[in-house]
């Protein structure tokens, strides 16, 4: 940890291998392909199930291929009622809570990790001992808070509390982040004129990168399948968002549809995947743009 | 941290920055307000609550009486709160070490990986990341069910229950929860491995260090702050775990041998409308969390990295 | 590189998709317009609504009706059992008299209902007329989430409602939850394997476990065959056992509750329900009832307790066996004796006022409506219990239906606590079941499970 300057220059490396390790590669890519197949099995199994007619779903013996097949499933989500406006409301909502909380623990994380401050040793542990309260111990407290904000049904409303559950734990991440960039290529571009803020904006921000998309993965997913607070902070149904909307299937004692939820559950999975395949090259190249200053 | 150059950098750039300056406040200012307005007012009347005669009644407007300790003592005289304190520490305990050993084993796996196997290894961890709680869940007791689940299939042992035993039924709810709990923390790591500086390895190796040697001396200690901080977070999460037991025992077992204290605290505070005994299991588990995670504090604090 | 192209790729083939849904639904994105009289149309979409897992609730427009300038009611009903056409009945019938009165409808779903109403009813933008479960509604009365109907009780039915459900909906002595519609537990069973076991229907408790075992022997070469299908964890079979012996779950002894389960009456009960399981059985020992309808579809099935509802879950064309629906016959289970019947769990809904309603009154009236007997009378006409006993006798068509309506006259309930949820929350009566049924000390299990409940009904 003590060559803290040169390491940001050589980072890139690892994401192309020389030729002369494919050879050796047998082993990591056989484990690599068993980590594939453990992780991805039961997501295939959810895309497999979302194709099948009901009663071939649960099976003495399984099948592995959806034969026969039906789009059944997928035409009962896209003609069920509200799922557009439930499609629009996650989006907003997840979006709104994306941004905000990466811009707002960004700043905080920076705050905490570069500077020293009367309070700010309060501040960590807050934060730490903020995310051990069981967040559905808050439900009843919170929804009476927003009530007399008026803010029961409204997009605002669900993306702060979203804000409030996802802020701790981001900020508590990226503080890691922050302190591992060197801050001497900071003080490098300060010397050069910048302001200490424009140093964090356009030095620190760009160095953190890897850690902004393990975090705003974390986040994006968090407000996208959050389920307790959108049932009772959104009940109208037009208010829904998804994973909300998506319990319309399981008619609880009567039995559930369990094409149509597996049929919405790939439907929901699709945006987060890409989300990840967009931002996936920042984890390994997050230190390239800055590299350059350094 | 006693190598951290960072730290001791912060406060001497130069003395004339010594004075009180407005811009960490400044930074910090919308994290502030933010928690402070939403989470503040609940969390002070979560720990108001658990003094209180607090349940359906009193959400309906009647008024809440002011009841001292009596919640915590029912709560600590009951023996079942003990037995799902015991289990679900020693599942929290086994949960988050196989995460970690797991997830750290991935994220060595991915830096070793062609470019290509790479997005392939961590697409599956993305899309078991990206499913909904509930509906993994969901798959997984399919996969382990009694008459129709794969599991079964594949060992020929149809008709025999994975959820009546405990033991089995901890074992296929520690499988869901490891897997959900490690893409995470494999990504995480993987990213923080990425900000280690290959010369230092390759140093390392011509020095003659051995694979386990350069994880020893040279990973471990790079990525001490993010190891510590997801190994906090999985103790966090895992102490509480509730989708994956709560469907599962929906599907089978008997619910009182399998409780662990999130799906105990839920069954007391909505399932039985008792929030204030709710909100004193809720601290409880809050002074536990503060306790398993004090040494971590502490040593934060002392080596000044806080 | 790769990365991109692929996610690139990704994303053009969701746009894609994404519009080619868009323009084969403009209807149902439709959605969120307001149609401001859509009251009257009659939904084809909605008319074939058959009792399933995925009620066809598939109409283009959200269910409302009025100006609004005379006021606002939001109508909370949950899940599938009321199909949009009867809404739109009442709104209809109830716009007629209010006009300038907005009906909106909100359907919700039964999961997460508790929570919903224990938030939404405290709130300042509460609903109006909401739809409790039977077993949950003795909580929010108990509470004072509830407007008291004592006063209207002979305009809301009187005397004609379901006695059962009519104490479901009273608390101490004030009538706040109004009977909407009931189900009663009836025995399905395949007529066919009946037929060629040579047995007819049972009519004591002794015939029908004689049944299940020669249905059991006859089906040996299938697999998990049940001549009697009983998951563990489905206490409502095991209910009408305990019952018809003369026990009880609890009973109120002066300001208390007792528990009642290890009494020799309900033990007998239970002694009886573990020898079904075990002589007749092939479900899941710790399992629920949610997958019955699958095995009755393998053919796995002799003979199963259920719900009235039950066979439009087995022959539903989604996941069920339509070309079953020959084969399913239904009866109300048998008693000790001939001629008799043991008593039925009947399980159902009732209909309130939120305390916060802001138009009590306009509430009341939409009330009347959904108790009237107009409206009931589409309950009876599909199968479903109505709320009013003079309506039982047209309770017609299939046999389920016929044997709900026997089953239902000789129909008990759980205990009317304030606190049953916390029974049902803490699963005590299927941790006793499940236990019984791997063969565990019946007497000693029921003890354990009397503690419990004493002590959640008391606390």
């Amino acid at each position: 940890m003590t060559a803290t300057l040169e390491r940001v220059e050589r980072t890139v490396e690892p994401i192309t291998p020389r030729p002369h390790r494919r050879r050796r590669n047998v082993l990591p890519n056989a484990l690599g392909l068993m980590v594939f197949l453990v992780a991805a099995f039961p997501v295939y199994w959810m895309v497999l199930t979302s194709f099948r007619r009901g009663v071939d779903i649960q099976k003495a013996t399984p099948q592995f291929i959806p034969s026969p097949g039906t789009l059944g499933n997928y035409r009962k989500v896209f003609h069920r009622d509200f799922f557009w406006t439930a499609v629009k409301n996650s989006l907003t909502v997840t979006l709104l809570v994306l941004v905000l909380s990466l811009f707002i623990a960004f700043l905080a994380a920076v705050s905490v990790s570069r500077f020293r401050f009367r309070g700010r040793r309060a501040f960590v542990i807050a934060i730490l001992l903020v995310q051990m309260v069981p967040a559905e111990a808050l439900i009843i407290s919170l929804f009476r808070i927003l009530d007399g904000w008026q803010l029961i049904n409204t997009i605002l409303g669900l993306t702060l509390t979203y804000l409030a559950f996802v802020l701790p734990f981001t900020i508590w991440t990226l503080r890691g982040f922050v302190a591992n960039v060197p801050k001497e290529l900071e003080e490098a571009s300060m010397i050069d004129g910048s302001s200490r803020f424009r140093a964090f904006m356009t030095i620190t921000l760009p160095l953190v990168a890897p850690g902004l998309v393990a975090t705003g993965v974390f986040a994006f997913i968090q407000a996208w399948n959050e389920f307790i607070f959108a049932l009772v902070i959104m009940n109208r149904p037009e208010n829904q968002t998804l994973p909300v909307w998506l319990q319309a299937f399981n008619e609880g004692a009567k039995g559930t549809d369990w094409g149509g939820v597996m049929a919405g559950s790939t439907l929901m999975a699709i945006p987060v995947v890409i989300f990840f395949l967009l931002v996936q090259r920042r984890v390994a190249s997050g230190l390239t743009a800055g590299a350059v200053k350094g | 941290m006693e190598n951290s150059p960072i730290m001791e950098h912060v406060d001497g750039i130069t003395p004339r920055h010594r004075r009180v300056r407005p811009l960490p406040y400044v930074l910090l200012a919308p994290a502030v307000v933010a928690l402070g307005l939403m989470l503040g007012y609940p969390i002070v009347r979560l720990f108001t609550l658990a003094l209180q005669e607090f349940g359906l009644k009193q959400q309906f407007g009647a008024a809440a009486k002011w009841v001292g300790f009596d919640n915590f003592r029912a709560i600590l005289r009951d023996a079942e709160f003990w037995s799902v304190l015991r289990r679900t520490l020693l599942f929290c305990a086994v949960n988050v070490a196989l995460t970690m050993v797991l997830g750290m084993a991935i994220a060595l796996l991915l830096q070793r990986l062609g470019s290509k196997m790479r997005l392939l290894t961590m697409l599956g961890l993305m899309l078991a990341w990206s499913m909904p709680a509930l509906t993994s869940t969901v798959i997984w007791q399919w996969i382990f069910d009694t008459q129709y689940g794969i599991a079964n299939w594949a060992l020929g042992r149809q008709g025999q229950s994975w959820l009546s035993n405990p033991l089995t039924f901890y074992f296929v709810a520690t499988i869901i929860v490891v897997w959900m709990g490690i893409p995470f923390v494999a990504f995480t790591l993987y990213a923080g491995l990425t900000q280690i500086p290959e010369e230092m390895m390759e140093a390392a190796a011509i020095d003659g260090a051995r694979p386990w040697q350069r994880f020893r001396d040279i990973v471990v200690p790079a990525l001490k702050p993010i190891l510590l901080i997801l190994t906090s977070l999985s103790v966090l999460w895992d102490f509480r775990v509730f989708t994956q037991v709560y469907v599962l025992q929906r599907a089978g077992g008997i619910t009182r041998d399998t409780n662990l204290l999130g799906v105990y605290a839920y069954r007391i505070s909505i399932g039985a409308n008792q929030f204030d005994k709710g909100a004193a299991v809720a601290v409880v588990m809050v002074m536990i969390t503060v306790l398993m995670t004090v040494f971590y504090l502490r040593s934060m604090t002392r080596q000044e990295e806080l | 590189m790769r990365s991109i192209k692929l996610a690139a790729g990704l994303a053009t083939l969701t746009m894609v998709a994404l519009s080619a849904c868009g323009s084969d639904s403009t209807s149902s994105s439709a959605t969120n317009a307001p149609a401001p009289a859509a009251t009257t149309a009659a939904a084809p979409a909605a008319a074939e609504t058959t009792v399933a897992p995925v009620p066809a609730d598939t109409t283009p427009a959200p269910i409302v009706g009025g100006t609004g300038e005379g006021g606002e009611l939001r109508l909370w009903l949950n899940g599938g059992d009321t199909p949009d056409d009867f809404v739109k009945f009442a709104i209809a019938e109830f716009n007629k008299k209010h006009p300038d009165v907005k009906v909106t409808f909100e359907r919700q779903q039964w999961t997460g209902i508790v929570e919903k109403l224990t938030t939404a009813l405290s709130s300042s933008d509460s609903p109006d007329v909401i739809e409790l479960g039977n077993t949950q509604a003795q909580a929010f009365e108990a509470a004072g989430a509830l407007k008291d109907l004592t006063a209207d009780k002979a305009k809301l039915g009187g005397d004609d409602l379901l006695q059962s459900l009519v104490e479901a909906g009273t608390y101490d002595g004030k009538f706040y939850g109004v009977p909407y519609y009931a189900g009663a537990r009836v025995v399905l069973y395949r007529k066919d394997l009946f037929a060629k076991s040579g047995l007819a229907i049972p009519t004591t408790i002794d015939e029908m476990l004689a049944d299940g075992e020669k249905l059991k022997a006859d089906n040996a070469s299938t697999p998990n065959f049940s001549g009697m299908y009983l998951p563990g964890k489905n206490w409502f079979a095991a209910l009408p056992f305990i019952w018809v012996n003369g026990g009880d779950i609890a009973v109120q002894d002066g300001s208390s509750w007792k528990g009642m389960l290890s009494s020799d009456k309900s033990v007998a009960g239970l002694t009886e329900f573990q020898k079904f399981i075990q002589e007749t059985s092939g479900a899941p020992k710790d399992g629920d009832d949610s997958k019955d309808y699958i095995a009755f579809c393998n053919g796995e099935v002799g003979m199963m307790p259920a719900p009235g509802w039950k066979p439009g879950q087995i022959i539903n064309k989604d996941d069920g066996c339509p070309a079953m629906e020959a084969n399913i016959g239904a009866f109300a289970m048998p008693g000790l004796t001939a001629g008799t019947t043991s008593p039925a769990f009947l399980g159902g809904s009732n209909l309130a006022i939120s305390g916060k309603s802001k138009n009590p009154d306009l509430a009341n009236e939409l009330l009347q409506i959904l108790v009237s007997k107009d409206y009931q009378k589409q309950f009876a006409d599909q199968g479903t219990i109505p709320a009013l006993k003079s309506l039982l006798g047209g309770i017609t068509g299939s046999d389920a239906a016929t044997a709900q309506a026997k089953a239902a006259a000789n129909s008990r309930f759980v205990p009317s606590s304030e606190n049953w949820a916390a029974v049902e929350a803490s699963n005590v009566l299927p941790d006793m079941l499940v236990a019984i049924s791997g063969g565990a000390d019946v007497k000693a299990e029921a003890a354990k499970a009397d503690a419990a409940i004493e002590g959640l009904l008391n606390g």
